[in-house]
């Protein structure tokens, strides 16, 4: 019984729910006490180690970039009560919040009206969801992992994936990013929400179903429940959830695209089951949703901005050190030191670890020896619990300990700085030599952490780093995702860095809290992608749209001599950098080759093998095609394969792509060059170009700057111009080692 | 053996009179819906089947693609079937290519590169099946677990770099045509070999009775426990043999090449008509879902050429309709004797 079943499923209803007997009086119970110790626990230690984290502003921000999720994990609390689950929510989030941007945009009607629409249309999709389910008995795992792909489908179908909606008027805005007093506008949402369903699920004879169904449907049935009806009205209302949270995400962000809300399901299911509510049905509570939700949230905020005490660096980094070297040197190359900054992947680790423990602590063994050994079960049971909790506390204690240790030793390092008056000084410590200025930090975000490409950017600017001598903060979402580069700009933005330097997935999306962040003092610089250009002080531009597109098909037209046809194999349908590049490539084309014919562009999800596969079939589909256009870093080696191992000699890869990913294909003459730009200048200059606007060297008007090694660089308007794009080729290749 | 004849049927009220054709029914649909689409294909555009110059024709390309994601799904058949879940495999299989990748880049010969990635599979696998078999953890709640403790530990360790293979490893030394051969073969391999043990080996009723009644296979005598244990340790190894079989292709491996591979996997499974309430569902079926679903990609290619209408970004939907109309076929079948 692992698995959310049909509530049709004959299953015996397993004994070791063991619950049935509490459940007439509310009690606390232990798993709830473990959270609460948790969240505590992340409280104290974030606030020793975080910059900022103990402020109401960071507590608001962290509400605020709760709502949606919250609203999902609020609504799967009785789905999954009931025994079921909902995979679809948020593609259906993504789905409402396209078709509102359509409503109000391509049909004209007022926003609030398209608003209305969309959820009233989330809210049948969440009845098809039910109908499924309950009228034709289908396992909600499966019925809602096809209304997931469905729902996703419909939604890039629609836009044709690069459809973006935005320019949402004032009023729409200030819901998503405005406050009330000192509260963000959409939080009270939340409250209500959570008090809504808190009534549903615990104060209500619905909620009594609920739970009798999902301990056993069966019995439930016999009870006099309408078991479909209640189901069906969980799904319809995580279906209205949905839409909600559609039409917030698209008011909170400022934009929305198809790809709105990938990923928030398993965001909401964790959230629910570390609250405490159990997989198989039949127990759940909203305050247990509530705290898994902020026990995430706190997470993920507190991890942005910790900062580790040196003394735990230097004894990690060591420890390290004396690893054999097959197993230390993969993850640190000798000499280095892990950074005090914590990446953030290591969110999603704990987040995984504390799921583990969550369900850990609540585990009933179902393989039973004695089905008979209830009682016995029961205090099995309560000596796991004691044991976790004891674990908890245990360590609750020593980082507490520890952390106390480290902020002794840094408030003796610190205390002039911090406290230091001139009259006062001296009698703090005498001995101490004057306090060196504040060192500055430069945050800086690419647009996904795992991408090649963006680790040669990275080189760069870690080089700038240390011969400047400033920090550099080095973070952003592991997949291309604007809405979680907006959170991680304001938990920078509550650090209190000196520059926030950012590649933007959606330069409309993030312009508003870049537009805070100016608004705070902070000097914000856009890099790779712009963002609108006064939400920026400077876009360090390493080619534009039109460079890139220019470039590309001139080298097209170069390779395929003027004329034929060609096919532009891209990352996905959404990513936006790529869509400029595309309209680029076509203006060019029909302005200065009009022989040559693009016959289609196919996603490859940024993956090799996708690429290969589309490769393939473009070459068998399109028999007259004779070049490959390749514009993501994978996808050009992707192709040159599919060509290579096609035989044909007559179809030629061009792309954007990384030298040595590539190397082997350019010396074949398989893939005829790749363009790029120098990526490791471009991340030394935004570094650079970040250093020179704090101290004042850089202002606005200024027409070129001091590139440092190099050399003299150009500045039209607010763009820093790298230069060109450099087409790699047999003859330069071996010179780049990237 | 009441438990042989229960396992392989555990519909008792409706198997009544069944013929072979109403025990196969899925099987045969979603071989008929595969059919359909070849014949679409074979008509309107033939080039579908015809190879260029010596190379593999699309179709045969789609098998070759293909064979990873069979390797993985028939892991995932044992373990759907079994009552089960894993939504890590996206994971187990990065970081499976990633440690084949290292170990060539050290130099380590095919046996021992083949060898450690399937016990670094093994492990994964045991992990999830210790925690679900040992601690009897909700599998779905497990492997949501690992999946991101996974993906988040290889983003840290990797930064998202590329491991560059040596020119040896790509097919393992053997030509074009053997490799792909090879990775076909071996899928199919594994496959037959899994479908035969699944039908006719003590261990692999075990797992269909475990899948349909728990106590009542411990009634029996099959140890629940270890059939599962057993039964994610087999889907890491799968795991691991499909990540090898991807990388063998290539000369980068990425890390993010298991993204999303468990939706993929699941949902091939689920077409192929496994239950996932436990207890039923064949490799035959299994198979045929991944035919059919590694088909439409390339197919909507091929029809995007003759008509702008059917572009790319349609393909996920009409995945969606495919698993949504395969399983309300399922219930429509299943009656409303429940009612």
């Amino acid at each position: 019984m692992s698995m959310p079943t049909t509530h049709s499923a004959a299953a015996p209803p397993p004994a070791d729910r063991g619950v049935s007997h509490a459940r007439g009086a509310p009690v606390i119970r232990v798993q709830q006490v473990v959270l609460l110790a948790l969240l505590l626990g992340e409280i104290v230690i974030f606030s020793l180690i975080g910059r900022n984290f103990q402020t109401w502003n960071n507590l608001f921000e962290i509400l605020r970039l709760t709502v949606e999720l919250g609203l999902l994990a609020l609504a799967m609390t009785p789905v999954i009560v009931t025994g079921g689950i909902d995979l679809s929510a948020g593609s259906l989030l993504g789905l409402s919040a396209i078709l509102m941007g359509m409503m109000w945009r391509d049909a004209g009607l007022p926003l609030i009206v398209a608003a209305a629409i969309a959820v009233v249309i989330a809210a049948l999709a969440g009845g098809l969801n039910a109908l499924l389910i309950t009228r034709l008995r289908i396992p909600p795992l499966i019925v809602t992992l096809g209304s997931m792909s469905l729902f996703r489908g419909l939604a890039e179908g629609i836009t044709r994936g690069a459809g973006n909606y935005t320019d949402f008027p004032k009023w729409f805005i200030f819901l998503g990013q405005g406050h009330i007093g000192p509260v963000p506008t959409q939080a009270p949402l939340l409250v209500l929400a959570a008090i809504g369903f808190w009534v549903l699920l615990h104060r209500s004879t619905i909620g009594r179903a609920l739970c009798a169904i999902g301990y056993s449907p069966e019995g439930a049935r016999y009870a006099g429940i309408p078991v479909s009806r209640r189901v069906g009205l969980t799904y319809v209302l995580s279906g209205v959830a949905a839409g909600i949270a559609g039409v917030l995400y698209s008011a909170h962000w400022g934009q929305v695209k198809a790809d709105a809300g990938a990923g928030y399901e398993l965001e909401a299911i964790t959230a629910v089951v570390l609250g405490g509510t159990s997989i198989f049905g039949g127990r759940g509570t909203i305050l247990g949703t509530l705290m898994g939700l902020f026990v995430i949230a706190l997470l993920k905020n507190g991890l942005l901005l910790a900062e580790l005490p040196p003394p735990l660096v230097e004894g990690m980094s060591s420890l390290i050190h004396r690893l054999p070297q097959w197993l230390g040197g993969f993850l640190l190359s000798p000499g280095e030191s892990i950074g005090a900054h914590l990446p953030a992947e290591l969110a999603a680790i704990l987040t995984g670890v504390l799921l583990l423990i969550a369900i850990g602590v609540d585990f009933k063994p179902s393989f039973v020896k004695a089905p008979s050994a209830h009682g016995n079960e029961e205090f099995k049971m309560k000596n796991s619990q004691v044991a976790a909790l004891s674990v908890v506390i245990l360590l609750a204690a020593a980082i507490i300990a520890g952390g106390n240790f480290w902020l002794v030793r840094s408030i003796a390092e610190n205390a002039q700085p911090r406290w230091a008056s001139p009259g006062s000084a001296v009698s703090f410590d005498p001995g101490v030599a004057p306090p060196q200025a504040k060192r500055i930090t430069i945050a800086m975000m690419p647009k996904s952490k795992g991408n090649a490409y963006f680790i040669a950017c990275r080189k760069g600017a870690e080089q700038a780093a240390k011969d400047l001598n400033v920090d550099l903060l080095w973070d952003g979402p592991t997949d291309p995702d604007p809405a979680k580069q907006n959170e991680v700009v304001e938990a920078w933005i509550t650090r209190g860095v000196d520059v926030i330097a950012v590649a933007c997935e959606n330069g409309d999306g993030i312009a508003s809290v870049l537009r805070k962040a100016r608004a705070k003092g902070i000097k914000v610089l856009t890099w790779d992608a712009d963002t609108q250009a006064d939400a920026r002080d400077f876009f360090v531009n390493q080619a534009t749209p039109q460079g890139i597109g220019d470039t590309l098909m001139d080298n097209a037209a170069r390779v395929m001599g003027n004329k034929g046809e060609f096919a532009i194999i891209t990352a996905s349908l959404t990513a936006s950098n790529m869509i400029a590049w595309q309209k680029e490539i076509e203006l060019r084309r029909a302005e200065k080759y009009p022989d040559i014919k693009m016959v289609t562009i196919e996603p490859c999800d940024d993956k090799q093998q996708v690429a290969f596969d589309k490769a393939n079939t473009i070459m068998g589909a399109y028999p007259n095609v004779k070049l490959l256009m390749a514009i993501c870093s994978p996808a050009a080696p992707g192709a040159a394969e599919a060509v290579k191992q096609s035989g044909r000699t007559d179809v030629k890869v061009i792309g954007v792509s990384l030298p040595n990913d590539n190397k082997p294909y350019i010396h074949s003459g398989i893939t005829d060059d790749i363009v790029l730009w120098n990526t490791a200048d471009l991340g030394y200059l935004t570094v650079l170009a970040g250093y020179d606007l704090v101290t004042g060297k850089l202002k606005a008007g200024d027409t070129s700057m001091d590139g440092g090694k190099i050399g003299k660089i150009e500045i039209q308007g607010t763009s820093i111009l790298l230069g060109k794009p450099f087409t790699f080729t047999k003859e330069n290749i071996d010179l780049f080692d990237f | 053996m009441t438990l042989i004849s229960y396992a392989s049927a555990p519909d008792i009220p409706a198997v009544k009179g069944r013929g072979f054709i109403s025990r196969y029914l899925r099987e045969m649909s979603v071989a008929a819906a595969y059919a359909a689409l070849l014949l679409t294909l074979f008509f309107i555009r033939p080039a579908f089947f015809q190879s260029h110059a010596g190379s593999q024709s699309q179709f045969g390309l789609t098998w070759v693609s293909a064979a990873p994601i069979l390797v993985a799904a028939v892991g995932m058949t044992l373990v759907i079937i079994s009552r089960h879940i894993d939504i890590s495999i996206g994971s187990q299989f990065s970081v499976c290519g990633i440690i084949a990748g290292s170990l060539a880049v050290r130099h380590v010969p095919a046996p021992g590169i083949i060898v450690g990635t399937l016990a670094a599979g093994a492990i994964m696998g045991a992990i999830n099946g210790g925690l679900v078999a040992g601690m009897g953890l909700p599998s779905i709640v497990v492997t949501l677990a690992t999946m991101v403790i996974l993906r988040g530990a290889l983003t840290w360790i990797t930064q998202g770099a590329t491991v560059l293979l040596p020119a040896s490893f790509q097919w393992f030394g053997a030509s074009q045509r053997v490799g792909q051969g090879l990775m076909i073969g071996i899928a199919l391999v594994i496959f037959a070999a899994f479908a035969w043990a699944l039908r006719w080996l003590r261990a692999g009723r075990a797992v269909y009775a475990v899948g349909s009644d728990q106590e009542a296979a411990r009634l029996a005598g099959v140890r629940p426990g270890r059939v599962v244990f057993a039964v994610f340790v087999i889907m890491g190894v799968l795991t691991g043999a499909a990540a090898l079989l991807n990388a063998m292709q290539f000369i980068t491996i990425y890390p993010s090449a298991g993204k999303d591979l468990e939706l993929a996997v699941i949902a091939a499974v689920v077409v192929g008509g496994a239950a996932i309430t436990g207890g039923r569902g064949t490799l035959l079926g299994t198979l045929l879902g991944v035919a059919l679903l590694a088909t439409i990609g390339p197919a909507l290619g091929y029809f995007h050429a003759q008509s702008k209408w059917a572009g790319p970004e349609w393909a996920k939907a009409i995945q969606g309709l495919i698993i949504l109309f395969a399983v309300a076929s399922d219930g429509l079948s299943k009656g409303r004797r429940n009612e």
